[in-house]
């Protein structure tokens, strides 16, 4: 799946489109914790977190990520559209929580 | 505001933040970060005493073409008389009376040890044309305006950029690892979120550019990042520097304090001093040191209690773990 793709499964609104739109994903990485992010060495992750801050893009980046959906609706400061737009990294949004998220991506990748 | 001599200079609780000039060249900020109130104030002063007349201080501003004189005896500093005291006097006819009842008291200063972002934070918020600067014994050693700052800062510029010439870019064939010479340091400030994580953003465009293989571009940017938050939630500032040259890519991490009392146990899994302020921010796990020892083919860590840490990160460009 590419990631414009998980963006309509996860009922995302794309905030910066970033590089990563057209990219395939093939891992999803759920987390808070930046630290565990960065233990993560698959290049091709999407990473779904409730943080809304600038170090998650900026950790995002480092890691290689297609981009970064911050679940939960959470209002994103407007700070992190842009570092999103400086580092060329995709930024969504979803209303989803975090477990919903996950389980949308899989059962779009598994359908029964 | 505060009174000279009495009580300690007013020094804003929001430091310079490196976001509010995010457009001006690094260098520029280092620089601004690094050289200290002493580095850039004029010290050898033309000073009065208190019962010198106004008059007096006139004269000596009209032969010396300054703006202000400051009051001082002994070394203590109790003011100073600027133009527009010596207009107050004139127009009150009280130009023959003396400097200590006519000059200003209620003046802002800077200690002398405060970097020189801070002047121009004062500078930015006070409006005023200059500032006493007193040291820590709170003795008068300088006086700082805006001609020093921007006098020093051009000096300063071109020590850097003959350093810059000097020492990079030799470059070999595109990606050719062996034979680039890369060089560049970053300072860090504590708890400065708003930027932290910049510096390693910037090191992995620079390789991203230079083509290296995407494995060791991750692996060095990975510790450089866990090095850059490690400076900024643990010490009290430091610097970053990273050089890549003959196959490697070194990524050091000094701190001036307040050091690690335990160095081992600091380089456990999960063991962090970070408060749950940190922690809220997705940090603070203690997997920082423990990452960067696990991304580097050498890694070598030196702390002490109350003075300061140095880390240094190894990766091999060539043949190594990539």
């Amino acid at each position: 799946m590419t990631m414009s793709e998980v963006a309509e499964v996860l009922q995302a609104e794309v905030l910066v489109k970033g590089d990563g739109l057209l990219r395939r994903v093939g891992h999803v990485m759920a987390s808070d914790l930046m630290s565990d992010v960065l233990l993560v060495d698959e290049e091709d992750m999407l990473l779904l977190t409730s943080l809304a801050s600038d170090q998650v893009l900026r950790t995002a980046q480092i890691v290689g990520a297609v981009g970064v959906v911050v679940v939960n609706g959470k209002p994103l400061p407007s700070s992190m559209v842009n570092v999103a737009n400086d580092l060329h990294m995709t930024l969504a949004t979803s209303r989803l929580s975090k477990y919903d998220a996950c389980v949308a991506v899989h059962a779009a990748r598994h359908p029964l | 505001m505060n009174a000279p001599g009495s009580q300690p200079p007013v020094v804003p609780d929001d430091r310079p933040e490196l976001g509010e000039t995010g457009n001006d060249p690094l260098v520029l900020l280092e620089l601004i970060q690094r050289l200290k109130v002493r580095d850039v104030m004029t010290p050898d002063l033309v000073t009065l005493p208190r019962a010198a007349s106004m008059q007096q201080a006139q004269e000596l501003m009209r032969q010396k073409k300054i703006s202000g004189v400051p009051v001082e005896e002994n070394g203590r500093f109790f003011g100073l008389v600027s133009i527009d005291d010596i207009i107050r006097a004139l127009v009150a006819g009280t130009i023959h009376e003396s400097c200590g009842r006519h000059m200003t008291t209620k003046l802002v200063v800077l200690e002398d040890d405060m970097p020189l972002s801070f002047a121009l934070r004062y500078f930015d918020r006070y409006h005023y044309g200059r500032f006493p600067v007193l040291n820590r014994d709170r003795r008068l050693v300088g006086i700082i305006c805006q001609r020093d700052i921007n006098r020093a800062l051009l000096v300063e510029l071109t020590r850097e950029l003959q350093r810059l010439e000097s020492a990079s870019v030799q470059r070999g064939g595109e990606g050719a690892a062996g034979s680039l010479y890369l060089l560049r340091e970053f300072p860090i400030c504590k708890y400065d979120f708003e930027n932290a994580g910049k510096a390693a953003n910037q090191i992995k465009q620079v390789l991203q550019e230079k083509q290296f293989a995407s494995k060791v571009i991750r692996r060095i940017a990975v510790a450089a990042y866990e090095l850059e938050i490690n400076l900024c939630v643990h010490s009290d500032g430091g610097v970053l520097s990273w050089q890549v040259s003959s196959g490697r890519a070194e990524v050091i991490a000094r701190d001036a304090g307040p050091g690690i009392e335990d160095v081992e146990w600091a380089c456990r899994d999960g063991t962090s001093t970070a408060n749950e302020w940190i922690r809220s921010l997705g940090f603070g796990a203690g997997m920082g040191l423990v990452n960067v020892r696990r991304v580097s083919d050498e890694f070598e860590i030196a702390s002490k209690k109350g003075s300061g840490t140095t880390v240094k990160a190894v990766i091999y460009i060539e043949g190594g773990a990539a």
